[in-house]
């Protein structure tokens, strides 16, 4: 058994030429004209025309049909618009539920500009991409480039190449053909088996560094999904995400005693330091109050208004029956980040035991991760919010007994 | 300057291969039918407007619809004239002469204008509710336009609107009527040099004016984009009567070799070209009321959203944007004359639904209150414009026959 040491030869040694085709010169677009009527006439499918300019009527001379690109492009417009509309259908109503400016989750009209701009973009990419694809494009190299006449076909010359593998090809008859059209000078086109049909060994290392390098990205990006770190996310605009600011209660090492929250400065009379020292701090000789404050009556007004501001400030975290399940508190569940601390259940027995004036306390200059109401939300209103409270915590231990006897026979 | 009359046989003149380009012979006959229908329908629409028995207040407001429908045709002209002349078109040559003369109907439509000016100068609040000063004096938002919103400066812009767009209408006609009897481009320069600041001029004019003529129907409400909204309806709308002319005059053996399925094709491109953008400035200014919800702006679009409105604006997103758009997207569709001028009349329909829209919910936001006069008055309207236009063309060639570029425009290929 004898081994080939010798690799094959890669390139054909220029031997006995392979015809092309046959190229026809002519010095005006009219006479291309007729010529490419004539070459059409008899039935010849594989040819081409090559002119400097567009010329008007060379579809219809040559026989060329109407292409399938604008139902590529429709199509795509009309996907385009849909992926859109469901793109925000699934994003805003199913996947992400959550009220904008007390629009419906799934509004029409917000919809409009992003399901057109997907229907202008998806047309405008396949109208570009398609006529490439169905112009076989790009072709980087062909074997009329070699004859240096044809450099005039984007100056002042019009040519036409009917190919050799055209099945009605015959050289002498369509030659012949040729011949009567006019031509300034018909020539023979020979297949390039000159240049060698290989890509430089560079290119092809080029291409492996550059198909490398675009993974790198990509295996980043995994990493990054993959493991945990404690330096905060790469901010390209930084914009309102990194403002100078301390946030409540957290440490701020510039200040003598660390502490971010400024105390007031010694002799200052805030807002609503008032004579009344139940109705501002909750407390009656610095004890805390079980009584709710004389101006704030049980009745039906506060209670409502109570409600309300509840259902506003403290609903987002702590639900609407204060049990904690807000929907803050809920996202910050399923992102499952590992840094949450869930917000506090009102309806636990040592809250139900705790002093108004604490609960108030609370609420008004804020605890652990809860920052201060106090400035937001005024007095009455905070006071309000517990006594909603304290309905709330009356509820969830509520029994057939506590339901007035009038409603308690509508409810049997 | 003496116009030189063209009469007797047609001859055939450079450029035009054995084409009819006149128009006499038809218009003794259109300009008898238009004018006889024009004056029935209106005296049917004000006869029945009398016999309502609210002073005319009821025709006035089919009236003010009528008239901003033609008012849209000579505007749309004016601009589509101008705008030939100042980006210098060449496939256009062949019918910018219809064009010139739909774009000279301003005197005309001055005249028509007067029920309204009228109305004002009476100091009627029949139409503007505006023109009643306590009105004005109810509201501080009120009394801060009282500058703007009075009748002697109603007046003032009314005759300063019409004095520009007669002038420019008649300058744009009479350079290029000077260049059928001088050929050369030279009689063009004057058209050409006064487009840009006439382009202008145009802006703001019909900016004003559609403002003046639909919007302070209700003073309080305004929308920045509104003239735009007009404007959109004006282009469709000429565009539109552009190809119903043509093919008219063609059906009657006018211009058969001289306009062909190219320029048709243009036309047509114009009107789904700006089918779209109608849309897209109606909607933009929906989305910016809905977005910020601002009770002084949603009140338009909540009265008109409710009831038979409604179902008018449903009319309207189907009839005057998706149909047409379906409609004439295929290049097929634009250059056949039976299908171009189906959706040209479609459209020319469905811009009066739009102005009725635009215009009558203000008087009754109830729900559409239909009345026979709606139809008569706009349809008489548009009669005595076609008069006024037919009288004009009379003697006068329907194509620019000795511009230079008319062969180029003869020739031109859109493939």
């Amino acid at each position: 058994m004898t081994v080939h040491d010798e690799p094959p030869p890669r390139i054909v040694a220029p031997s006995a030429p392979v015809l092309h085709g046959l190229l026809a010169e002519y010095d005006d677009a009219a006479t291309l004209l007729a010529a490419a009527r004539r070459v059409r006439e008899a039935g010849l499918e594989r040819w081409d025309t090559f002119t400097p300019f567009p010329v008007h009527g060379i579809d219809q001379a040559m026989g060329i049909r109407s292409t399938v690109l604008p139902w590529l492009v429709f199509a795509a417009g009309v996907t385009g618009c849909l992926v859109g509309l469901l793109l925000q259908y699934w994003t805003n109503a199913v996947d992400y539920a959550w009220i904008v400016s007390g629009k419906p989750f799934w509004s029409l009209p917000a919809n409009v500009p992003i399901a057109f701009a997907l229907a202008v973009l998806s047309s405008a990419l396949t109208a570009f991409f398609g006529m490439l694809v169905l112009n076989n494009l790009p072709h980087p190299w062909h074997p009329i480039d070699l004859e240096k006449r044809f450099a005039r076909s984007t100056i002042d010359r019009f040519f036409l190449l009917i190919e050799a593998a055209d099945p009605r090809f015959d050289s002498v008859q369509t030659r012949a053909i040729l011949d009567e059209t006019g031509p300034v000078l018909v020539d023979v086109v020979h297949e390039d088996t000159a240049s060698p049909f290989r890509t430089p060994r560079a290119v092809i290392h080029g291409l492996v560094v550059l198909l490398v390098a675009a993974l790198v990205p990509f295996g980043l990006l995994a990493q990054a999904r993959a493991t945990k770190s404690r330096t905060p996310p790469i901010h390209l605009v930084r914009d309102m995400d990194a403002q100078p600011t301390v946030k409540a209660q957290q440490a701020f090492p510039r200040f003598a005693d660390g502490r971010g929250a400024r105390p007031a400065v010694g002799g200052t009379v805030a807002r609503e330091d008032q004579l009344d020292e139940h109705l501002t701090r909750g407390t009656i000789r610095g004890a805390a109050s079980r009584v709710f404050p004389p101006t704030v009556a049980a009745d039906r007004a506060n209670m409502g208004a109570g409600r309300r501001a509840f259902d506003t400030y403290c609903v987002p975290c702590h639900g609407y029956v204060g049990n904690g399940d807000g929907m803050v508190a809920q996202r910050a569940e399923a992102l499952a980040q590992g840094i949450w601390v869930p917000p506090t259940n009102l309806n636990q027995d040592h809250l139900r035991r705790q002093p108004v004036g604490q609960l108030f306390l609370s609420v008004s200059d804020g605890i652990r991760t809860m920052p201060a109401y106090g400035p937001l939300v005024p007095i009455e209103d905070r006071w309000r919010i517990i006594m909603y409270v304290r309905a709330l915590q009356r509820r969830s231990s509520a029994t057939i007994a506590d339901v007035p006897a009038a409603e308690r026979k509508a409810l049997e | 300057m003496a116009k030189p009359k063209q009469a007797g046989p047609v001859t055939p003149r450079p450029g035009v291969p054995n084409d009819d380009v006149s128009f006499d012979g038809l218009a003794p006959g259109v300009c008898r039918i238009a004018t006889s229908a024009g004056v029935a329908l209106l005296a049917v629409s004000v006869g029945l407007g009398a016999t309502e028995g609210d002073g005319f207040r009821r025709f006035l407001h089919s009236y003010l619809v009528a008239f901003m429908y033609v008012l849209s045709l000579g505007l749309g002209a004016l601009w589509w004239v101008t705008l030939q002349h100042l980006v210098g078109a060449r496939w256009s040559v062949v019918v910018r002469r219809i064009g010139e003369l739909l774009a000279s109907s301003m005197p005309a439509l001055a005249v028509l204008s007067l029920p309204i000016i009228a109305s004002v100068l009476l100091e009627s609040d029949r139409l503007f509710p505006w023109v009643d000063p306590s009105f004005m004096q109810s509201q501080s938002a009120l009394a801060a336009k009282r500058p703007y919103l009075n009748p002697g400066f109603f007046v003032a812009r009314w005759a300063i609107y019409f004095s520009f767009w007669t002038a420019l209408g008649y300058w744009l006609l009479r350079c290029s009527l000077a260049q059928d009897a001088t050929g050369g481009t030279g009689p063009l320069d004057g058209a050409r040099k006064v487009s840009p600041l006439a382009m202008i001029g145009f802006a703001i004019t019909a900016t004003c004016a559609s403002v003046d003529y639909i919007m302070t129907l209700d003073p309080t409400w305004y929308s920045t984009v509104f003239g735009v909204y007009y404007f959109a309806g004006c282009v469709i709308a000429i565009h539109s009567a552009m190809v119903l002319i043509v093919v008219f005059l063609q059906h009657r053996g006018r211009l058969t070799r001289s306009v062909t399925p190219h320029h048709f094709h243009d036309l047509g491109k114009m009107m789904f070209a700006f089918t779209v953008f109608w849309a897209y400035i109606a909607f933009s200014q929906l989305l910016l009321v809905w977005y910020a919800n601002l009770p002084e702006e949603t009140v338009w679009y909540r009265v008109r959203s409710q009831g038979s409105w409604f179902f008018v604006a449903v009319v309207l997103v189907i009839g005057h944007f998706g149909l047409p758009f379906f409609g004439l997207l295929s290049r097929h569709a634009k250059r056949h004359r039976a299908s171009l001028s189906f959706w040209a009349g479609w459209l020319l329909v469905l811009h009066f639904v739009d102005l009725y829209f635009l215009i009558m919910p203000t008087f009754y936001p109830g729900g559409v209150s239909w009345r026979v006069p709606d139809l008569t008055t706009w349809l008489g309207l548009l009669a005595l414009f076609v008069a006024d236009v037919a009288r004009r063309a009379r003697g006068r060639n329907l194509v620019p026959s000795r511009d230079p570029r008319l062969a180029e425009s003869l020739a031109f290929e859109n493939s």
